[in-house]
């Protein structure tokens, strides 16, 4: 019953058509009069809104305010909780209007805003070198962590240039242009890989390493030259650094790009028949001379497989051959953290590994970096300013995602032709290839107000703007050559071609980072890395967890975005991506194996359906050590019902944890507690239902039926009286508003697409992107194809 | 699930809940610095675990004491070495309802003077360490303000002892009283922080990169140039931040040009983390000298261990772990290896003193100019005794008289010889950690 009338609710938003005849002003502005100008009028001016003196008739010429206005009614956050409240259909009829009113202003003057300059983030350059140069860099190590706007770290406004970046990026293009071009002549390094120490190494660690592996990693290394390279592996320590796991021998596998280079064995050596230390850390106690030397460190040394590799980057994985003591799927407890750093035994872990070359070198080979450079070679002197020329400027092309002018191609040659008297010619291009990359042409995405434009006024973006948008959007990078030949030649403007563009760059596997640079962005999911559950009240959660939780999210997110599902299955699918790990987490029964896999919920699961039942996002919306309604509540208001709560007052005391006598309380009557103020109240009462919602997942997401030994309670009453139950009861309301829904998703989207916030004036391009979204149910591509369409997305503002 | 690379220990200490500052100069432009008046300089040197105090304490006080055992290798420093005893660390002892931590709190203290909080989470609270309050005023002059090295990696991470957070024995510096400082233990990290990615500190390699960085920069300036004049004035705050970025390093390499440039020791850059303790040893103190030498710093901390380090020395014939050995309760075999180890680094540490005074600075040497502490927070290992730290210093004349052994009475608190030393080093002020006054040095 109450699902019917949510759903007949639902109906009546979804189907208001754009079309209907919209009330008239005397009737808006009866309904102003009875719920809303007893507290917005001239007199109090509530929140600085006076509605009495405002006209009707002219909603067009005060647009930012009946745009708030408008959110407002929208998510029925007025008239606040506790007035008298107009039916479902009178709110209808007032929106309508209003925004038909402010479209039909907005066409008459349409605003797409401005961006200025843009520098391109970290992610960003790091793809751009991807695609550039084909080499994978560790843009974390290289440039510092970009300044956050609106949720995103990709807004134009907010991403500066400081003297310490600007070194940054003068080194990183020297380290990078070293490593695309090759460098024959440089002495051994090493390069050091480590395992992070509360990842459990028990089993199978990726898809990457052999079946029948345990443990270890797999990682890729750039080999700089075609020559002789050692690795050295160090296992992991107790804090009395003793060698963990010695005591049985165990067969450690390396591999170069698959193939098996040498099986070497650690552990169980003659050296502990006499007597060893102690498996827990005793103060003062040690072993004999033999087994104290070789479990710190003699066990290790002999763990350095030398080896020939030609340069490029290639797959390196050492691994343990699996023999686990214990049968795999039987689930033992877990060491606490403090425990486990006392302990010698157990499995042997790896804790690094390094990586030392080049030795003998012997050439460099071809690396695909190099065939991407090398688009010709000069066999005589007399070729090598004219080849340098061809190579600079389809690299500049690129970098730059521009045609190369004269001045470019001369710039470039003259930083050439100094590398080239200090060294050869490849030394020359590298040299010009750094300019490239700290270069203003490649690190800002600049866009040009044409000649003739009137000051302030709105007008189209070049073909190669628009290219540029359209990457940065869909793939965080550069343009590929298909799309800058097609803007060059001015054939994106064609409806036709621009819609088979976005539809190709979306199938294209680049466009993941719309998963893990706009999704986790929206849904905070970057926040995972940083969260510490309690070891002591959760014990089981381990780095193997946290990172399956990104894996399950990032996979669900990406299945939704490649079978372009509509965005609202994010909410209800019913399905998931599982390992063995994360289904035990879940008690979802037999999976088996490390490797995730698509699997359906059972009926019996339906609470896990959707975001909502992800441990990645319940975690990251608790504390260490309880959950938070207020937080989950806050994330669902922001992130799902874009209906942001206000900041808190100053001086908000923590919560009691226990009652007046003194034994633990449920967090729901503590909240109570809360709430009886009414001054909390005022926003609680909003905010609270919505986490409540959640209760029965716990700080790590598992069920749980009580907390504090009382039964979990997960009913709710929204402020305009809907009464819902549980995660179900939560996802029906929000799919019971889809427009809602969609129109959050596509302001994040807007905001993520133009590197700017939202403005008044973007309000009705986000409304025509969800009504044309909403012809084919919300789907990914309906919601992006509308989004690059979009006025603001094609269209800039000229200067004031 | 690919691992990243290397991923750095800054990472590490996030992961509990700290965020660090990192100081993100790379160390490209180097400066080349010929000094006209003597600077000032501080060299602070841990070495972790207590001393075997009966060999190291003199007998005698004043200008007429003999050299234990431990400290025979100062002995060509003598007219440099002030022995400092008496000095306690009482700030470190354990509070009312507190358990172990034994040496977290010593360590903790050690440069703070101050009583670290008890927690393992990411609570952790400490004070601002005394060599960050002399890089924040030595750093005005030099490239970096200051370095923080060990030989021990970050290892063992979270909970050390049982409440305890690692972040105490892991480092001695507090830039805040949140934000403990990792300590680099690579030396080729450390090089590459101290002059860029090089494969040398051979001159005409510099000179090399410097004519490269120069020709870039000025391409740079000139297309950025060129484009501030195309675009609107909305458009030009961004590449003018840009154009400045670029003024600011042409500015220091104009600098550090300008300053002439020194025949530094050839070093090349090393390759990556030695594997034996001596190796080690020596080129972080290689490193120290020639950063001391090209002044890129004047503030240097380092630790030969962390506090409760397990670090065997394999290569003196002790394959047993540091820590466990100094809790020898009288067995003469343990105490043996104990002072074995303790002299071995105090060899490697007279190899520091060696170069310090063999590298002309100014009209002396760099010895003369300098200050360097060398000492543990903690006196017997075997009780974890905070009281008659072993301390000694080795500095110029300007800064005390060398040659004596002098006993404080009445058990000051280590943070009074630390007030001192502010003061010597230019940067007096009213009070540091758990002081109580100055001290007659």
């Amino acid at each position: 019953m109450l699902r019917r009338i949510l759903v007949c609710a639902g109906m009546v938003l979804a189907a208001y058509p754009p079309a209907a005849i919209p009330q008239s002003a005397s009737t808006s502005r009866a309904f102003l009069d009875t719920y809303c100008v007893t507290c917005h009028n001239q007199k109090a001016a509530t929140a600085g809104l006076a509605l009495d003196k405002m006209d009707l008739e002219k909603v067009g010429e005060d647009r930012a305010v009946w745009e708030k206005v408008v959110h407002k009614l929208r998510t029925r956050a007025m008239p606040p909780p506790g007035r008298s409240r107009p039916d479902a259909p009178s709110y209808n009829l007032l929106i309508t209007r209003l925004e038909t009113e402010l479209d039909r202003a907005a066409a008459a003057k349409p605003d797409p805003g401005r961006t200025a300059v843009h520098r391109l983030n970290r992610a960003e350059y790091a793809n751009a070198i991807r695609d550039l140069l084909a080499i994978d860099i560790d843009s974390e190590s290289l440039l510092p962590v970009d300044e956050v706007n609106h949720g995103f770290d990709n807004i134009g406004d907010a991403l500066s240039v400081t003297p310490v970046l600007m070194e940054r990026y003068m080194s990183a293009a020297r380290k990078i242009g070293r490593m695309a071009v090759g460098q024959p002549e440089i002495g051994p390094f090493s390069e050091t890989y480590e395992i992070p120490r509360f990842l459990t190494q028990d089993d199978r660690m990726s898809d990457d390493l052999p079946f029948g592996s345990r443990g270890g990693i797999a990682i890729r290394h750039d080999f700089p030259a075609d020559a002789e390279y050692t690795i050295r592996v160090f296992l992991q320590r107790n804090s009395r650094d003793y060698i963990r796991g010695l005591a049985e021998p165990h067969q450690l596998d390396f591999r170069l790009d698959g193939e098996r280079i040498k099986l070497l064995t650690v552990g169980g050596g003659p050296e502990l028949k006499g007597e060893p230390g102690p498996t827990f850390s005793q103060a003062g106690k040690i072993g004999d001379r033999a087994s104290e030397t070789y479990e710190h460190g003699g066990a290790e040394q002999p763990l350095e497989v030398r080896f020939r590799a030609k340069s490029g980057q290639r797959l390196v994985a050492v691994t343990f051959l699996s023999k686990n003591a214990i049968a795999e799927g039987v689930f033992q407890p877990p060491l606490t953290q403090f425990q486990l750093v006392q302990y010698k035994g157990g499995n042997p872990y790896i804790d690094n590994l390094v990586i030392t070359g080049p030795y003998d070198v012997t050439g460099v080979a071809d690396t695909p970096a190099r065939q991407k450079i090398f688009v010709c070679r000069p066999t005589r002197t007399a070729d090598e300013e004219p080849c340098a020329g061809k190579i600079l400027s389809t690299l500049a092309r690129r970098a730059y995602r521009r045609p190369v002018t004269d001045k470019d191609v001369r710039t470039l040659l003259r930083i050439y032709e100094a590398g080239r008297s200090e060294g050869d010619f490849e030394a020359g291009v590298q040299a010009a290839l750094e300019r490239i990359l700290a270069g203003p042409e490649f690190l800002f995405r600049i866009e040009r107000d044409p000649a003739g434009v009137p000051p302030g006024t709105a007008y189209r973006i070049s073909d190669l703007e628009l290219a540029s948008r359209l990457s940065f959007f869909l793939w965080s990078s550069i343009p590929d050559d298909q799309l800058l030949d097609l803007a060059e030649s001015g054939k994106l403007k064609d409806p036709a071609i621009f819609e088979q563009q976005v539809r190709r760059m979306l199938g294209h596997p680049r466009s993941r980072s719309l998963v893990t640079n706009f999704a986790s962005q929206w849904l905070y999911l970057r926040n995972l890395g940083s969260k510490t559950p309690d070891p002591k009240l959760f014990p089981e959660f381990d780095e193997n967890l946290r990172q399956a939780f990104q894996q399950e999210t990032e996979l669900f997110l990406e299945s939704t975005l490649r079978e372009d599902q509509s965005v609202l299955r994010l909410l209800d699918a019913n399905y998931t991506f599982l390992n063995e790990r994360l289904a035990h987490h879940y008690g979802i029964p037999d999976i088996y194996g490390s490797h995730f896999r698509r699997v359906t919920l059972r009926p019996e699961f339906d609470a896990r359906r959707g975001l909502l039942g992800q441990g990645s996002l319940l975690t990251v919306t608790s504390y260490a050590n309880r959950t938070s309604v207020v937080l989950r509540g806050k994330w669902l208001l922001e992130n799902l019902l874009g209906a942001p709560p206000p900041p808190p007052p100053p001086n908000v005391p923590s919560l009691e944890e226990s009652g007046t006598d003194g034994k633990p309380l449920p967090l729901r009557q503590l909240m109570e507690n809360h709430r009886k103020n009414p001054g909390c109240a005022s926003c609680h009462a909003t905010i609270d239902p919505l986490g409540f919602a959640l209760e029965n997942f716990d700080a790590v997401g598992r069920w749980r039926s009580a907390d504090a030994g009382t039964p979990v309670d997960s009913s709710g009453v929204l402020p305009d009286g809907t009464q819902f139950e549980g995660p179900l009861g939560i996802r029906n309301v929000l799919l019971s508003r889809p427009e809602e829904f969609a129109a959050v998703f596509a302001e994040r989207m807007l905001v993520y697409a133009l590197g700017r916030g939202t403005e008044y004036y973007d309000y009705p391009a986000i409304r025509t992107i969800v009504r044309d979204a909403a012809r084919e149910e919300f789907r990914w591509s309906s919601l992006i194809l509308a989004t690059a369409r979009s006025m603001p997305f094609q269209m800039r503002r000229s200067e004031q | 699930m690919i691992f990243k690379k290397a991923i750095p220990r800054r990472t590490f200490i996030r992961g509990v809940g700290v965020t660090l500052a990192l100081p993100l100069l790379d160390g490209m432009i180097p400066a080349f610095a010929a000094p006209e008046k003597p600077v000032k300089r501080f060299s602070i040197v841990y070495v972790p675990n207590g001393r075997i105090m009966e060999r190291w304490t003199p007998e005698k006080e004043g200008t007429d004491f003999e050299l234990p055992l431990l400290l025979q290798p100062f002995a060509p420093f003598r007219d440099r070495l002030l022995v400092v005893t008496g000095l306690s660390l009482s700030v470190a002892r354990h509070a009312p309802g507190e358990e172990v931590g034994v040496h977290e709190r010593p360590c903790g203290a050690y440069l703070t003077g101050v009583h670290p909080k008890w927690t393992d989470g990411a609570d952790i609270r400490n004070g601002i360490s005394l060599d960050q309050i002399v890089a924040k005023e030595f750093g005005k002059h030099t490239q970096l303000a200051s370095l923080e090295i060990g030989l021990d990696s970050a290892g063992i991470l979270g909970a050390c002892e049982k409440g305890w957070s690692c972040a105490y024995v892991n480092t001695l510096c507090w830039r805040s009283p949140t934000t403990p400082i990792p300590m680099e233990n690579n030396p080729r990290t450390v090089f590459e922080r101290l002059f860029g990615d090089i494969g040398s500190t051979d001159p005409a390699e510099r000179r090399a990169i410097q004519r490269r960085n120069n020709s870039i920069l000025d391409s740079l300036s000139e297309a950025t140039g060129d484009l501030i004049r195309e675009l609107g004035p909305s458009d030009r705050a961004r590449i003018s931040e840009y154009l400045d970025s670029i003024r600011d390093i042409e500015r220091r390499i104009q600098i550090a040009e300008q300053q002439g440039s020194r025949d530094l020791p050839s070093l090349a850059r090393p390759y990556g983390v030695p594997t034996t303790f001596q190796e080690h040893a020596k080129l972080m103190y290689d490193l120290q000298v020639v950063a001391f030498q090209a002044d890129l710093t004047r503030m240097i901390t380092f630790m030969v261990g962390r506090e409760k380090t397990d670090r065997p020395y394999p290569e003196i014939g002790i394959p047993d772990a540091h820590h466990p050995l100094t809790h020898h309760a009288g067995d003469p075999q343990k105490i043996e290896k104990v002072v074995r180890i303790e002299a071995l680094q105090a060899r490697m540490f007279a190899y520091y003193l060696e170069k310090l005074r063999s590298t002309p600075d100014g009209d002396g040497s760099l010895l003369d100019h300098m200050v360097i502490n060398y000492g543990c927070g903690i006196s017997e290992g075997n009780g974890h005794s905070v009281v008659n730290l072993p301390l000694l210093l080795f500095g110029g004349a300007s800064y005390f008289k060398g040659g004596r052994h002098v006993r404080y009475p009445k058990d000051p608190p280590l943070s009074n010889l630390h007030l001192t030393l502010l003061d010597k080093l230019g940067i007096p002020v009213e009070n540091f950690g758990n002081s109580t006054g100055k001290l007659e040095l």
